[in-house]
């Protein structure tokens, strides 16, 4: 049985970045990284960007580690295997090959996948979800030949897919469940400015709108909506969301949520045991309490920190986590915690009549995130004010006029 | 902080001069076409980086953190869109 002193399980940006961390705090350490996928560190948040399916980005943009990186780093690489159980008392993890690999120290940076369609023909060819490289690949093959497109789902990535299959000359519809977009972390004016933008490019909205079946022979052809409605489609892109699959993390007696529980230091309750990125379901300092964030950032920064602490640091995650996006002409981020509470108060910041609006979401006296469309210039403030905690209860007013600079209350 | 003079070159991109005693780094680079507001760089260093509302990276504090910190700023992007140049003139980042 290979033995490692740290096994990484999950080959993204935070599983990648625990690595080089590691490396750069143990120089004698061995380093071993668990993937599902064969390939080297990828921009996986490129894949939906319309620059790079079109072509404007080149394709091997992409790449963000070589091969010889992982051999210069002593790190070893094991792509195109699956972890399926571990034991935590004589460190071992089985892996969907049959072989077994011995740990000191274990990290799970297992991601976490998308939700999929279970309806009536959901199994026909022409259907995307977008994970992995591979996935990214096939859209982009399906592009060059497919005419009518339906995007479900009113989130990040169906907003910048809708983009990509518009400028790709596609005739694209999007389906809502909800009554508007991203419902309800965005409020109506929000949205109103999202979907405008939208429709204006040539996106065809349906609201209230569910599938119901899939139609056609081989290929999809049509969809089928819960009203009776139907729709001809040689694509269909799916938003829809994502599930944590930590069954075999949760056999092996690590307590879970919604994702794999961690404290600050993203030390689940198993010694030796750590989690980072998308399904660390962690207890954020700043937030206080736990959180689940899927983003980028937010990935790399706790594999940096997950690194650290496997090597015996002892350095907490506190970081302001943000997300942002462009398309149609109007930019949208998100910063902090965005989720819409009883206990929050929302200032209005600019205006959707505007083009120019922010909602500030505070708490406790204090902001707890914000979403901005087309105000991302303000989006670092924001972070830093949320950083520092800045007492805001005198200053609701001020924060309401989008005149008043933001930077001067830090 | 002050902002630092900057140029657009053809290519979409905005160049920003550095000049921290001591560094060896003397231009720092964007590339707007590139670029797609990830703001990675932000994570890494606030000091440097801010979003302007095109949700593209510009540079506002081109002197404020040692280089160590500059280079993990720019290997942090997932697009690549920050390029760093020596005196000479030389790329150093992406290698």
């Amino acid at each position: 049985m290979d033995h490692f002193n740290y096994v990484i399980v999950g080959g993204g940006i935070a599983g990648v970045t625990a690595a080089e961390t590691i490396r750069q705090n143990d120089p004698n350490g061995t380093i071993a990284i668990i993937s599902d996928e064969p390939y080297f560190l990828y921009s996986r948040v490129m894949l939906s960007k319309p620059n790079f399916f079109l072509g404007k980005i080149p394709f091997d943009q992409v790449w963000l580690k070589t091969e010889q990186w992982y051999k210069d780093n002593k790190i070893n690489y094991l792509g195109g295997k699956t972890a399926i159980r571990f034991d935590s008392a004589s460190k071992k993890i089985n892996l969907s090959d049959n072989t077994s690999i011995g740990y000191d120290k274990l990290l799970l940076a297992v991601g976490v996948n998308v939700r999929t369609l279970h309806i009536p023909g959901s199994d026909k060819k022409g259907i995307h979800y977008l994970r992995t490289l591979d996935d990214g690949k096939a859209i982009m093959e399906h592009i060059k030949t497919a005419k009518k497109a339906v995007v479900i789902g009113g989130g990040f990535i169906g907003f910048e897919m809708a983009d990509l299959l518009k400028l790709a000359g596609m005739d694209t519809t999007m389906l809502l469940r909800e009554h508007h977009f991203w419902d309800p972390t965005l409020d109506e004016g929000s949205a109103g400015m999202i979907e405008r933008a939208m429709t204006d490019g040539g996106i065809k909205i349906l609201k209230n709108a569910e599938i119901a079946e899939i139609l056609g022979a081989e290929n999809i052809q049509e969809i089928k909506l819960k009203d009776g409605t139907t729709i001809e489609c040689d694509m269909l892109m799916c938003g829809i969301g994502v599930v944590n699959n930590i069954e075999w993390i949760s056999k092996s007696g690590v307590t879970t949520g919604k994702g794999i529980l961690a404290n600050e230091y993203l030390e689940t309750n198993i010694p030796d045991v750590y989690t980072a990125g998308d399904i660390a379901e962690y207890k954020d300092l700043l937030l206080e309490e736990n959180t689940q964030m899927g983003n980028w950032v937010n990935g790399r920064e706790q594999g940096r920190i997950a690194g650290l602490n496997m090597t015996g640091k002892h350095e907490a995650f506190r970081f302001v986590s943000f997300y942002t996006t462009q398309g149609f002409g109007v930019t949208i981020a998100f910063v902090g915690d965005v989720a819409p509470g009883a206990d929050r108060t929302i200032i209005a910041r600019g205006s959707p009549e505007l083009k120019s609006y922010m909602r500030i979401l505070v708490a406790h006296n204090e902001i707890e995130g914000a979403t901005m469309i087309n105000r991302t210039g303000e989006m670092s403030t924001i972070a830093k004010l949320i950083e520092k905690n800045i007492n805001v209860s005198d200053k609701l007013k001020e924060l309401a006029d989008p005149n008043f600079s933001l930077k001067s209350l830090l | 902080m002050q902002s630092t003079p900057t140029t657009t070159n053809m290519a979409n991109q905005k160049e920003y001069t550095r000049k921290r005693e001591g560094s060896s780094i003397a231009k720092i680079v964007v590339d707007r076409d590139l670029c797609i507001g990830a703001a990675s760089c932000i994570a890494v260093s606030g000091e440097t980086y801010e979003l302007d509302n095109e949700n593209k990276a510009v540079v506002t504090g081109s002197d404020a953190v040692d280089d160590a910190t500059l280079i993990m700023s720019a290997e942090s992007c997932p697009t690549k869109a920050i390029l760093l140049f020596d005196k000479e003139g030389k790329q150093v980042f992406p290698k």
